[in-house]
């Protein structure tokens, strides 16, 4: 069982997250077409001049007053440093890049132990915000369904069981297995559920155009 | 009874509607990561006391969400309900902001069109508590 879970059910579940990727990948270009520009481009003389490093700078700190930031600080920081450590903890790991030397023969650069532990925890402080906020917002609780907190549950599932792990608190080897499983489950899940806005969210915000786009936005949905 | 509250539900015709844009729609809806921060970007939510009905993702979910959900089967009275949300607590200004990109608007004008094709819209002589003209 041990063997198997950590052996080909890790291969089959990240074929499965690259497939399903690239299927969703697929489906998006198939849904959407090449923008069809109603204006004819700026001529050279009306192009607005090109900003020196520091005006762009005060640009972009003046646009935040435009954007979540301030609406809503806390979530914001809460969620960028979630979604930050949810992909650079896995990736950097030394544990997980010691398993890829040893069975593929590849590896990346890996973040110090102790570092990697207290990001993990931040991914736990983090859940247990946005636990708190589907638990007592009202607005929050107004469009949350059973679905949300299974949603929660699979994508804080590795880092829980990876903490309790390293730390060798309750059976080490059940609580391995089940990590094994949970990352095997996030994995196996990205592509075709919520958890799909991983893809989603540089698909619609960099190649649809509307206004919120964060390019020109060279695509339309087709229908 | 009114005209639009007799008529039947033609749940053949808006299986039809929602299965055009099937595509789109359902990506639109399934990732949806329900965190509730488009709510400040509507001015409705905002000068309602922040109540929760106004968000433009609850909007969006509880209309056509709720149409997928039950693949057209609805009574005539879950769509009347539906046109007080699609049109009585949305303007359709456009201004709804949604982090991962999602088009909210697009989905309300969606659920606007399944209705109208059900003669669910809004009426001149409506009673006071339901006019929103």
């Amino acid at each position: 069982m041990y063997n198997f879970v950590q052996g080909q059910l890790v291969s089959i579940s990240v074929i499965i997250f690259i497939l399903g990727l690239l299927y969703q990948g697929i489906q998006f270009f198939k849904l959407t077409k090449k923008k069809e520009w109603v204006f004819p481009p700026l001529p050279a003389e009306n192009k607005p001049k090109k900003k020196t490093a520091d005006q762009w700078v005060i640009q972009c700190l003046r646009s935040l007053n435009g954007t979540l930031w301030k609406t809503d600080p806390v979530l914001t920081i809460v969620t960028s440093v979630f979604h930050v450590c949810l992909i650079v903890v896995p990736l950097f790991l030394l544990g997980h890049n010691i398993l890829l030397d040893q069975s593929w023969g590849l590896s990346l650069f890996s973040l110090p132990e102790s570092l990697s532990d207290f990001l993990t925890f931040i991914v736990l402080v983090c859940g247990v915000y946005f636990l708190y906020r589907r638990l007592f917002l009202a607005r929050v609780r107004a469009i949350t369904t059973v679905y949300d907190y299974l949603i929660l549950i699979i994508a804080i599932a590795p880092f829980l069981t990876g903490f309790l792990a390293y730390h060798q608190w309750l059976d080490y080897e059940t609580i391995i297995l089940l990590h094994i499983l949970s990352g095997e489950l996030m994995l196996i899940t990205i592509p075709f559920t919520k958890l799909g806005h991983m893809l989603f969210f540089f698909l619609y915000r960099f190649f649809i155009g509307t206004e919120y786009s964060f390019l020109r936005g060279s695509r339309t949905w087709a229908w | 009874m009114t005209h639009q509250e007799m008529k039947p539900v033609d749940t053949k015709k808006i299986r039809e509607m929602l299965n055009q844009e099937k595509g789109k729609m359902k990506r639109y809806l399934s990732f949806c990561a329900h965190c509730s921060l488009c709510a400040e970007s509507c001015f409705l939510y905002m000068e309602h006391q922040k109540d929760p009905q106004y968000m433009p993702s609850y909007k969006a979910i509880h209309s056509l969400g709720k149409l997928y959900r039950k693949r057209g089967r609805l009574d005539r009275r879950s769509l009347m309900e539906m046109k007080g949300i699609v049109w009585r607590n949305c303007v359709l200004c456009g201004r709804c902001y949604c982090p991962i990109g999602i088009h909210i608007p697009s989905m309300i004008n969606f659920a606007r069109s399944i209705l109208r094709s059900q003669d669910v819209y809004p009426q001149m002589d409506e009673t006071a508590y339901e006019s929103w003209l």
